[in-house]
């Protein structure tokens, strides 16, 4: 088995169907579930929304393939890696657990696809998280991962824990509360051994923050996830600095998201 | 009232732990490095096979798996220093240069079309030789003296059991021509060969030796 597996080899059943970032951009489809206009797009996800039902079906299929792609990327850390050269063991501990909490979100998240009234397969998947998964440098890739796209998960989860709540729908809820207190793990995991790895190498530190805002950036299209009252993704605050991040660091995020806002077609 | 002058033996009737064990504590030692190696090893290939196998139930259990392997791993590897060995990684080594031959082999199948060699590697060949080598070790050392390690291999084997059951299920499940038996069967033969060669996962003696020694005749 080869070291770095590539992203379009990625194993799947006839059920699942690949699409690029640009393609599914530009999938009048999409466009359909998301809302007919940009602003409608950009509206926070309730249950009262007209489209708010499809858009939460439609995101917890992109959570199901997401979980599917965070459990390949943290085992090929497992494989791709030598203890002791590359890494130290407790990392590979670590990304092995994460294997365990992926593959039960996997298990989670297609139970409540299914429960809301979702087939697999129904919409497309893009390999962005696990390409952020394939950096041959082991900091770059646990910052690119845990901190960006897992601090991305503590955002949908906890804005999906809260439209179960107001949905009235308490299977929803407790899912979401419990797969969100693993990826608080998983963050702290990655403001770990960012830490640790970095803690006489600035310019690796800075290099792989450098890579960290790379993909906060992918997935904040439009202010996608912000901290404004009406954002469709609440960024959470308080979640957050329980998993390492700092004040400035949460702020960065949240101006990063407030320009693409503003910058986002009306 | 008890009478708590009334003398009992140190050992209840029903314990019949003894003394003493098989293995001396170097011996011990050196068995469980080559037991994390093994499970390192072991749970480095499941994480790298999960995004190389397209049925969505195998993927899964992988991932669930090379989590197990990992926590054996950090077990053996936390018994390591009580047993006076204090560089952990210097006896974290393969018993020798045959097992490394049948890791290099059973980790060999890549493409998703080989999902069946993947999981017969693991659940049909492996596994089975850890369960033997692990019982043996527990068994054969002594209950009092080596406790920790006893107590650490029993959790380890319900794991085991646990895994194995689930893993030979799913080559059950997925073995349905002559052809694909065939396939199975073929994998298996060829990495039980190298396990063969090797003697065990810790080497010959793994699961210790049952024959008598007797006189030559003249």
């Amino acid at each position: 088995m080869r070291k770095i597996f590539p992203a379009e080899e990625l194993a799947r059943d006839a059920r699942f169907i690949r699409q690029t970032n640009e393609q599914r951009l530009s999938d009048p489809r999409g466009t359909r579930v998301a809302g007919g206009n940009a602003s409608e797009q950009l509206a926070k996800l309730t249950p009262g929304l007209a489209n708010g039902p499809d858009r939460a079906r439609a995101l917890m299929h992109g959570i199901f393939v997401g979980e599917i792609q965070a459990l390949e990327g943290a085992g090929r850390t497992c494989w791709d890696f030598e203890v002791g050269e590359d890494v130290p063991f407790e990392l590979k501990l670590d990304m092995a657990r994460q294997c365990w909490d992926e593959a039960r979100h996997c298990e989670i998240s297609v139970s409540l696809a299914d429960h809301m009234g979702t087939e697999l397969g129904e919409f497309a998947e893009n390999g962005l998280l696990y390409e952020a998964a394939c950096n041959p440098d082991p900091v770059l890739r646990l910052t690119g991962v845990n901190r960006a796209l897992e601090g991305l998960a503590i955002d949908v989860f906890n804005t999906m824990k809260e439209f179960g709540n107001l949905a009235g729908d308490p299977v929803l809820e407790f899912c979401e509360d419990w797969m969100l207190a693993d990826e608080v793990t998983h963050v702290k995991m990655g403001s770990d051994w960012l830490r640790r790895l970095t803690e006489n190498d600035k310019e690796r530190l800075e290099k792989a923050l450098e890579f960290q805002k790379v993909v906060d950036r992918l997935f904040s299209f439009n202010g996608f996830r912000g901290e404004d009252d009406d954002s469709p993704i609440q960024l959470t605050r308080r979640f957050r600095e329980l998993a390492g991040f700092s004040d400035d660091e949460i702020d960065e995020i949240a101006d990063m998201s407030r320009e693409a806002r503003a910058e986002a077609p009306s | 009232m008890t009478d708590t002058k009334r003398p009992r033996e140190p050992f209840a009737p029903w314990d019949r732990r003894s003394l003493p064990g098989l293995f001396d504590v170097e011996e011990t030692a050196e068995r469980i490095g080559h037991y994390k190696w093994v499970e390192m090893k072991l749970f480095e290939a499941l994480g790298g096979w999960v995004a190389t196998v397209p049925e969505l139930d195998v993927k899964l259990r992988l991932g669930t798996h090379c989590y197990h392997h990992a926590w054996h791993a950090d077990l053996f590897d936390k018994r390591l220093p009580e047993l006076r060995e204090m560089k952990t990684e210097r006896l974290t080594v393969p018993a020798n240069d045959q097992l490394v031959a049948f890791f290099e082999a059973m980790t060999e199948p890549e493409d998703a079309t080989m999902t069946i060699e993947k999981l017969v590697g693991v659940y049909r060949v492996l596994i089975p030789h850890k369960i033997a080598a692990y019982t043996y070790h527990r068994n054969a050392t002594s209950e009092i003296t080596d406790m920790p390690t006893v107590r650490i291999l029993d959790f380890i084997l319900q794991d085991e059991f646990n895994d194995w059951r689930e893993g030979e299920m799913l080559i059950q499940s997925m073995i349905e021509t002559e052809a694909e038996v065939e396939r199975a069967m073929n994998h298996q033969l060829k990495l039980e060969k190298l396990m063969l060669a090797a003697g065990g996962i810790a080497g010959p003696g793994s699961i210790g030796d049952p024959y008598v020694e007797m006189p030559e005749e003249n």
